[in-house]
């Protein structure tokens, strides 16, 4: 049985926010202007990026509410109404409250009945697993449709006073994705019939190395981790906040591992004769930073399995990294404003730097 | 990067060898040893046991290198040429790793009496029967592992030892150096690849050379915890 996505649609919350514009609405840490902003933003490449909170740190849209406003979206374009949809597949990396899951607090938002339900926990490639779940839900002829939505308020943990609750200026690793991560939510609806121009799912595969690096993305460790404490350990919250154990940090050092990794799930999938480089006609790669697209590029384009750059299409600069959610605002964006023919192939690829789990998914354009 | 020139099964080589080298990028952060160097619980003592467990390998390094030339025959000259002089160029090598050693707060004596670990003594075996075969096409595959290293050594390692030990990149000298030549070095080894992988024959005995020194690779750095 196929698998199509035949609808998409995302939700990007309020105005788009400049280079110049972030720190202004973030706030100034210790009143101080950052030393590090430029040149992680003249790194990453992103020029414009949305938030769900105000310059008075008032959040404006809860994650839940974003991500049912990219489902409402999505399900607008569709030939199926709420009534008729039969899972609901959420991912977020940090939903608004701990427990219960993030696709519980969906679901309940956008109001659909007695669905099947998967909640998907990661970083960037937890959207990719909660598509694999509906995917492979549909091919096992269990379900007819299922709506997959990620969404993702990272600015929360942004605010100049959460680094101030820590103590003195954060380093490095602690503030560096505060110029890279931005809200919002994508959405896709998965059927097992075409409908008009659409994408069928061809495969959705991933590989995951957690077993041989360490943490390389991560909330809940202290800024000095010798003795492996996790934010729960603290006796009080306020404890693991003023230790540091509370903001998101990206182990910098460790960052480049993506490339390499992203290029080995590539090969591996070559060999096993899954992708031709030559047959691609268009990458979507969920690279966090443009950066690392160069570097992708270059150790593909060496391996002699390159795929030209005109074939490379992404919003990052003008969305934002928005996490789990990038890929499906990108798919989604390039499905309303790209031009593709039937019979295309599309890859997709979200290396994620959590723990480095690699993503990789293929689409062919089909018309019903 | 700049562009190669890879004929399509040197490109097939090539992405093989990839594969085998990411591969053994994942055994190497299994290595108990390299786990702690990661977290940054790594002391001088586990950098000069490092070290103390690495010369030999170092030495026997410049041996199977020399052994490897000499096995080609005159069809392959230019090959011989090439590795003769890779050859020259490292077989001093272990005399700036020893400096080391010594910066670093060891003693000659101990470093120069050590014996050679488990690990060490199987990757040297192989390497040693794999050079002495009749043109030994496949150790490209050797090199490819070991050269990689040295680049990983240099970008990664050098930087984290020196951090978590407070180093200045007075006894992590031999690691820098390493990386410092290694672009010359990865350049002709792309050109042996490509004059070296001429059959589907050749790419098989190449890319299982490469797993096997990888595999032995580690075994010898985990080693480095053993003491028997």
């Amino acid at each position: 049985m196929s698998v199509y996505i035949t609808a998409s649609g995302h939700f990007l919350p309020g105005p788009a926010i400049s280079n110049d514009e972030m720190e202004p609405l973030l706030g100034y840490v210790h009143g101080k202007p950052s030393r590090l902003k430029r040149r992680i933003l003249q790194s990453n490449g992103i020029k414009f990026r949305h938030y769900a909170i105000d310059a008075n740190h008032n959040t404006t849209i809860s994650n839940a509410a974003m991500a049912a406003k990219a489902a409402e979206h999505c399900l607008s374009q569709s030939f199926i109404g709420k009534r008729q949809v039969k899972m609901l597949s959420a991912a977020t990396s940090q939903g608004d409250i701990v427990l219960p899951g993030f696709g519980s607090m969906l679901q309940a938002e956008l109001g659909l009945n007695d669905i099947e339900l998967h909640s998907s926990h990661g970083i960037c490639s937890s959207s990719m697993m909660a598509l694999k779940a509906a995917f492979t839900n549909l091919k096992a002829g269990e379900q007819q449709n299922a709506l997959v939505v990620a969404s993702e308020l990272t600015s929360r943990l942004f605010k100049a006073s959460r680094y101030e609750a820590a103590g003195s200026t954060p380093d490095f690793n602690a503030e560096f994705l505060r110029w890279m991560l931005s809200d919002g939510a994508g959405a896709l609806l998965l059927e097992n019939q075409p409908r008009n121009k659409c994408f069928r799912i061809d495969w959705i595969r991933s590989f995951s190395h957690a077993d041989a690096y360490p943490v390389c993305m991560s909330v809940g460790y202290p800024t000095d981790n010798s003795i492996n404490r996790s934010w729960q350990d603290y006796p009080t919250y306020a404890a693991a906040e003023a230790d540091g154990a509370l903001l998101i940090r990206q182990d910098v050092r460790l960052l480049e591992n993506i490339v390499k990794l992203g290029v080995d799930g590539y090969l591996r999938l070559i060999a096993e004769g899954r992708v031709q480089a030559d047959k691609i006609d268009h990458v979507l790669c969920h690279y966090s930073s443009h950066y690392f697209r160069g570097k992708i590029f270059d150790m593909m384009q060496r391996a002699g399995v390159g795929v030209a750059e005109h074939k490379w299409y992404s919003n990052l600069y003008s969305r934002g990294n928005t996490g789990c959610a990038s890929i499906f605002i990108m798919l989604d964006e390039f499905r309303r404003t790209q031009s593709y023919s039937v019979g295309d192939t599309i890859l997709c690829m979200v290396p994620e730097s959590g723990r480095f789990n690699n993503a990789y998914m293929q689409l062919t354009v089909v018309e019903a | 990067m700049t562009e190669q020139l890879l004929s399509p099964q040197g490109q097939q080589c090539l992405q093989a060898l990839m594969r085998v080298w990411f591969e053994f990028e994942r055994q190497l952060g299994r290595v108990p040893l390299l786990q702690r160097l990661e977290r940054g619980q790594f002391s001088k003592a586990d950098y000069c046991q490092l070290l103390l467990n690495w010369r030999q390998q170092v030495i026997e390094g410049s041996r199977w290198i020399s052994r490897c030339a000499s096995s080609f025959d005159r069809d392959y000259s230019d090959v011989r040429s090439v590795i003769i002089g890779h050859a020259r160029e490292e077989h001093r090598d272990y005399e700036m790793l020893e400096q080391d050693y010594l910066a670093a707060g060891g003693s000659l004596s101990d470093i120069q009496g050590a014996a050679r670990n488990v690990g060490t003594e199987a990757l040297h075996g192989f390497l040693m029967y794999r050079a002495s075969q009749p043109n030994p096409v496949d150790l490209i595959g050797a090199m490819w592992i070991i050269e990689g290293l040295g680049q990983k050594m240099a970008s990664g390692w050098a930087g984290q030892i020196d951090n978590c030990t407070s180093g200045d990149g007075s006894y992590t000298r031999f690691m820098r150096y390493h990386g410092a030549n290694d672009d010359d070095h990865m350049q002709k080894l792309y050109q042996l690849i490509d004059r070296l992988c001429q059959s589907p024959q050749q790419l098989s005995a190449i890319v299982r050379t490469a797993r096997v020194t990888a595999r032995l690779y580690c075994l010898q750095l985990e080693e480095t915890d053993n003491e028997y």
